[in-house]
């Protein structure tokens, strides 16, 4: 039994770990332990269940086991904050005043594209209409928006250059072409395409455009009329 | 909190309480088991090992059996029934030279699987 003990928390610490290293995507509105426990607890008990060789005694110790461990990573999660961090994670600042912050990013195994589906999904649908988005330690998103946030996002906004890529099919919808927003580029001092995070805009043309590194500006590129 | 704490203490003393009972009960009940094959042993080297001595022998293996069923995987059981049967129906018809080796087998037995229950690193990994 002592041997089923220590196989368990053997187990439940390495699922834990690789929980924790492979990122919050992985997890999706879970706790990386809870996600560890409800991979474990499942298997745990079907186990000697479905297999009459095994005492049943064996599944019961592994998941009193698996309880105790809960209980105990409950005690840290409470009491302790730099355990917390440890286990679950702390919350990231993907987007804050200057914009989006690449280096959080990349942390969190996402991309530009990724987090603006994020936004939306919360009901934000242009970059500048948001002051702070973070990505929860459970995988979630949450964003803080700007006071005049539905002045902002008026008409939809569509990616025109996503890490330094061009998007020929928004750009078609734009009726404008690559060389037209590589003039927008210069214009706002980028001259390189592969140093731009992100290039927005929407039907009325308003732009977002952000550099690696550097705050995000807001352009309105004056086409005259509403695309959409 | 105060309730978490509890839980913690009253779980942690289940599992060591349960974890170092199976440890000395599967010890202690293999250990009798060994000191009655040992005799059996030792008879039928001699060649004056009965049929009734092996029965005898396996009734106390069938009265022990039942609770280690509780603590031990029922393959490892079963293997030491398969070995103890043949050794007894040897001793039935009186042959010591194959009855010996099925009794050493579960003598090996006999010690080899309370080893792979008990704390070590090599039963771990």
């Amino acid at each position: 039994m002592g041997l089923i003990f220590i196989r368990t928390v053997i187990v439940f610490v390495a699922l834990l770990i690789v929980m924790r290293l492979m990122g919050k995507r992985q997890i999706g509105e879970m706790q990386p332990y809870e996600l560890v426990i409800t991979l474990l607890i499942s298997e745990l008990a079907c186990i000697p269940m479905g297999d009459p060789s095994i005492p049943l005694l064996y599944g019961l110790v592994a998941i009193f086991t698996v309880y105790l461990l809960h209980q105990i990573i409950c005690v840290l999660d409470l009491n302790f904050n730099k355990a917390k961090a440890v286990i679950s994670g702390v919350p990231s600042v993907l987007l804050n005043k200057n914009g989006i912050d690449d280096y959080e990013l990349k942390k969190n195994n996402l991309d530009v594209s990724d987090l603006i589906e994020s936004l939306r999904v919360e009901g934000y649908f242009a970059l500048d209409a948001v002051e702070y988005a973070l990505y929860e330690s459970e995988g979630a998103f949450s964003a803080l928006p700007k006071k005049n946030f539905q002045d902002l996002q008026k008409s939809l906004p569509v990616v025109i250059i996503d890490e330094g890529k061009f998007d020929d099919k928004n750009i078609a919808m734009t009726e404008k072409s690559r060389e037209y927003y590589l003039n927008v580029l210069k214009q706002n001092g980028c001259k390189d395409l592969k140093k731009v995070l992100v290039l927005t805009v929407d039907g009325n043309g308003k732009a977002y455009l952000q550099q690696k590194g550097k705050k995000y500006k807001v352009l309105n590129l004056d086409w005259g009329k509403t695309l959409w | 909190m105060v309730k978490t704490l509890i839980s913690i203490v009253i779980a942690s003393a289940i599992l060591f309480g349960v974890s170092m009972y199976s440890i000395v009960y599967v010890n202690d009940t293999f250990a009798f088991f060994e000191r009655a094959l040992l005799s059996l042993y030792d008879k039928t080297e001699a060649q004056t090992a009965t049929y009734e001595d092996g029965t005898a022998v396996q009734r106390f293996w069938e009265e022990k059996k039942k609770s280690l069923h509780v603590w031990v995987p029922h393959t490892a059981i079963q293997e030491v029934d398969y070995q103890l049967y043949e050794a007894v129906g040897f001793l039935y018809v009186q042959d010591y030279k194959a009855a010996l080796p099925k009794i050493e087998v579960v003598l090996g037995m006999c010690e080899n699987i309370p080893h792979s229950y008990t704390l070590g690193v090599e039963n771990i990994f």
